[in-house]
This record gives structure tokens, sequence and C-alpha cells, in this order.
């Protein structure tokens, strides 16, 4: 199979968004909240609708703006209910992103014939479409796909944050009692990841869909996870499991003519059991005991 | 009197129901101080209003004679072992290295002198050789030797410790103790919660009984009485039985002498 320029630049868009998932997912289940990922992804879906409605385009400001407040909107119900209603964590999570997924798809619907807005690249994705979209200036110049680009600034958006505010991440993330003892906002980096989250949900659910977007998210964090002890490397496996996937995926999608966000997810999951049998850490294959030394 | 702590009518409720009642109490600097309390007493409550991660719902808390926010740095805690999780990425040396956090902020520069800080605040717990480990492949000593090195690197004054000694061997109990001692004739000062009826008389100079309200709070020898803890520990059974051989104690304290010196 001939790789051309549309191959790839859906290549290179489809790794820049594994990367951002790995990256904000990879802080989410050190925080054990891999779940409200999960939830974000979906809770977004009317914010993306109601946004396209509005601006008449994908990969919009406005979108990302309005996906953001949304995911922020879900953090806060969440923490609401579980707090003010007493409902537990998995049970305030179910409630809130059943809720408002289920109102996007309403919109979603109904408004079918309003927008060019297709259900199923909604709720699954399509990566084939990257190349079509394409970005030109108002002076007439070309720049290539638009999706490339959003997600290039994400990437380096998200990395700049993890790098200068890596410090803060990690305490509030491990140690939030301390952390705000010696006076970091904890809610103010809990939010920013959320929110962070969101965002990268919104950009990528062009790639994988509203749905899948849950794998590129969770799987390379799982990965990393069985592969390092260390939070740096965690970090850069994460992203080179996200960019392995996409390529095996789409490998795969292109040679059995299937779905590509369907290959990427399940590439996605077939990295992990590798690492989950072959990691010399905690692998099936040579575990050593995580059991303490005593002294 | 230099007071490290002063709490004063502190009450704090979870869900309106009261989990700490009219607390007041003035705690001395550069002592070694016990906090003592059946389950659910309030002694985490306490420790964390303290330290302002519990809002006060009345009254209000001064360290050294100053509000939380003013004297932070000055100020360390080690949370109670369940708190932690333990698969985390982190290393042994992270860890230590946190303590200096106060110092640089979130952003400052990490300078030599900070990791030397914290490599010396490990060697002190006696875990320099584990500096580069995961903190899930320890002993729950090690662990609990780790959190305490990260508050030596923080260099504070004030050290708010939860539970220090739970899954804790018994040499790393003794070394702790000694090097807590240590501490306080430095002049810092060391709250401790402990649930050990037993040895909490020989360890703190000063003890704050607790049961929501506070029962006392004073010199151990004059607050370790079976007045106070009956009325501490209500009519538990066992532990009343643990009072009564320590009141046994009391009454041979050459036999108690011995024991000590064994
Ligand atoms: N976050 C919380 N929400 C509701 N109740 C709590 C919370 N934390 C503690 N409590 C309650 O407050 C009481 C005191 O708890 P705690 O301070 O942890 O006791 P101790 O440390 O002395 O065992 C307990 O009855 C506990 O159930
Ligand atoms: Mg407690």
């Amino acid at each position: 199979m001939p790789i051309g320029y549309e191959d790839i630049t859906i290549l290179i868009t489809g790794t820049l968004i594994a990367i951002c998932c790995a990256l904000t997912g990879s802080l989410l289940m050190l925080r054990r909240m891999a779940l409200a990922g999960d939830a974000i992804a979906h809770a977004v879906l009317p914010g993306i609708v109601i946004a396209f409605l509005l601006s008449g385009s994908r990969s919009s400001p406005f979108m990302i703006a309005g996906a953001a407040a949304i995911g922020l909107f879900t953090t806060f119900s969440i923490e609401m209910l579980q707090k003010k209603a007493r409902l537990q964590n998995d049970a305030s999570i179910g409630l809130t992103f059943t809720f408002l997924f289920a109102t996007g798809i309403i919109l979603l619907s109904m408004l079918a014939g309003q927008v060019d807005l297709d259900q199923d690249c909604v709720l699954y994705g399509e990566l084939a479409y990257v190349p079509l979209d394409v970005w030109i200036t108002p002076s007439g110049t070309v720049m290539g796909p638009r999706a490339l680009w959003v997600t290039a600034v994400l990437c380096l958006l998200l990395l700049a944050l993890i790098i200068v505010a890596r410090r803060p991440l990690l305490l509030t993330t491990f140690d939030p009692a301390y952390a705000s003892a010696i006076g970091v906002s904890v809610p103010f980096y809990h939010y920013l990841l959320m929110g962070s989250v969101s965002v990268t949900t919104v950009v990528s659910f062009e790639l994988v869909g509203a749905i899948l977007v849950v794998a590129l998210l969770i799987a390379p964090a799982a990965t990393a996870y069985m592969l390092t002890d260390n939070f740096r490397m965690l970090l850069v496996l994460a992203c080179l499991a996200g960019a392995v996937a996409v390529a095996a995926g789409y490998a795969m999608a292109a040679t059995l003519d299937t779905s590509i966000a369907g290959s990427i997810a399940t590439a996605n999951g077939l990295l992990f059991m590798l690492a989950f049998i072959f990691s010399p850490q905690h692998g099936l294959l040579f575990r050593k005991k995580r059991k303490p030394v005593i002294h | 009197m230099d007071y490290a702590i002063e709490i004063h009518d502190l009450t704090v409720a979870f869900d309106r129901k009261p989990v700490l009642w009219n607390i007041d109490a003035h705690l001395p600097a550069g002592k070694l101080i016990g906090i003592l309390g059946p389950n659910g007493a309030g002694k985490s409550t306490l420790i964390k209003t303290i330290m302002g991660l519990i809002p006060a719902g009345s009254g209000y808390v001064k360290i050294f004679g100053q509000p939380l926010k003013e004297v932070r740095k000055r100020v360390s805690y080690v949370p109670q072992r369940e708190t932690i999780d333990w698969d985390f990425p982190v290393s042994v040396m992270d860890v230590a290295l946190m303590g200096r956090y106060a110092h640089t902020g979130m952003f400052g520069k990490l300078r030599r002198a900070d990791r030397d800080i914290a490599l010396d605040a490990l060697r002190k717990v006696g875990m320099e050789a584990f500096a580069n480990r995961q903190i899930g492949r320890l002993s729950g000593g090690q662990q609990q030797r780790t959190f305490l090195a990260r508050a030596l690197a923080q260099r504070a004054d004030l050290y708010l410790m939860d539970e220090p000694f739970a899954g804790v061997d018994a040499a790393t109990e003794k070394a702790v103790i000694t090097l807590l001692r240590e501490m306080t004739t430095q002049g810092k000062t060391v709250l401790v919660v402990h649930h050990n009826l037993q040895s909490a008389r020989q360890y703190f100079d000063h003890l704050l009984l607790l049961n929501t309200r506070l029962v006392a709070c004073g010199p151990a020898p004059e607050v370790f009485t079976p007045d106070n803890l009956r009325d501490t520990y209500g009519g538990n059974l066992t532990l009343l039985t643990d009072v009564a051989n320590l009141m046994h104690q009391e009454q041979h304290p050459v036999r108690e002498n011995k024991l000590q010196q064994e």
C-alpha cells in the first residue's frame, strides 16, 4: 500500500491527538478519575452540537470554548451530586454524563436536517475526512487541513502546561492534603485538568468519535503504567503507546478495509495486553512481587 | 510561655454533626505532644483543621501567635498512611524533595542545596539507600520514614503527624521517637496522633485527650490519670483493662523502670 499525502496528514493528526489524550489521560488515571474522563467525553456532545449550530464549523474556537465549559460543568455537577445529594461517586458520574449525552443525541437527531453534522461521525469519528476540511485564510492562502493545525496547537499548549506546571500537577494528584497544606490551590489544578480533558475530547471527537476517545485517554496511560514506576517516563511512554496505536490501527484499517477509529481503539487494547503480559516489572510473565521488603 | 498552637473555641461539624466541640487548648512550643482519643474522636479532623484543610465551623487556630497563612512554610504535615496511593509512580527521593516545594514554590528552581537537604533528611531516617525505590516497594516502616523525611526536608518548626506508628515495626517506632525527641531539643514542636495508651505515657511531654470535646490537655504526668482516660475512652472494656494495667504498673514504679532498661 503506497503512502500518500492524505495518509501522512491523517497519521500526523492522529498521532498529535493521541499525544494530547495520553497526556491528559495519564493524569486522570493517576487521580483515579479515568471514569470522569469517560463522562466528560460523552457529556461534551450537547456542547458540540450547540456550538456547531451557532458557528457552522467544526474545530472552531467557539466549539472548543463551549466544550471546555460543559466539561467543567460536568465535573462540578459530579461533585455536587456527591456532596449535596450524597450519591456515590460512580452513581454521580453515571447520572451526569448519560443525561448530557442523551441531550446531545436528541439535539443531534432533531437538527439533523439543519446542520451538516453527521451522527455517525460524532459518535464514531471519521479520520478519513481530515484532509478534506482545509483551512484557507481570508487572503486566500491554503494552510492545509484545519484539524492538523488545531491538534498541533492543542498539543503544544498541553505540553507547555505539563512542563511548566508539572510540580503542582504531580503534588495535587499524589498528596492533595500536603499540597493544600503548603498553600497550593488543589481545586484550581483539578479544574485546570478537567478543562484540558474537555478540550482534548472535543478536538479528538473527529478522529475517533465521542465514544472511542475514551480508549485514547485511558489505554495508553494504562499501558505506560504497566511499564514504569517513574512519573516523567509514564507520560513519555503513554504518548509513545498512543502514537504506535494510531499507526498500527491505521495500517490495520487500510489492510482490512475497516473502521479507522475501531482499529485504533483495538490496537490500543492489544498494546495494553502486550504490556500486561511482557512488562519486566508488573507483567504476568516476569512478575516480581510488589510485596514490601520487610526490614 | 511560648505557644506553638492556640486553639480557641473551635467547633467543626460535618453535615451539621459536630465532630469537634468547643475545643480550647494551648500547646507549648518545643515539646513532643501526643493526641489521644478513640476512633472517630476527631483527632485527624483536629490536625486537618489546624492545617487549614478543613474549615472551622466556629473558633480559630493560631500558630506561633499568627494565622496559618503567615506561617505555612514553618508547618509540616505527615498524612495518615491510608490516604496515600502507594502505587503512585514516585520514588523515595521524589517524596523527600516535595518537602522543599514549600520553600521553592511550585515554579521555582530546585537547587543543589535543596537536593542536599532532601538527601540529608533521608539519611536521618535511614532511607538514603532507598532513594530511588518506588514507594510501593517499601515496608510499612520505611514508607512512614519516607514521609517523615519529607517533613524534615521542609525544615519546619511545627510538625503534625497523623498516626505515624500505624503499621510500623517496633524498631522503626523507637528510632522515630528518638528522632522526634532530638527535634524537640532543637526547639521544634512535634504533634503526634497516637493510638497506643501503653506507650503514650513514656513518649510524650504533653498530652491532649480528645473525644469530640477536649477531655484534658497538659503535661503528661498530670493529664494521664484513670479518670481522664475513662472520660476519653468511655466504657470501652479492653481499654479499661489497659488502663487498669497501667495503673498497676504505676503502683510498682520499680518494675516499670526495670522494664524500660531492658
Ligand atoms: N469528610 C468527612 N465527612 C463526613 N464525616 C467525616 C469526614 N471526615 C471525618 N468524618 C467523621 O468525623 C468523625 C471524626 O473523624 P476523624 O477526625 O477521622 O477521627 P479520628 O482520626 O479521631 O479517628 C468521625 O465520626 C468521622 O466519621
Ligand atoms: Mg484518624
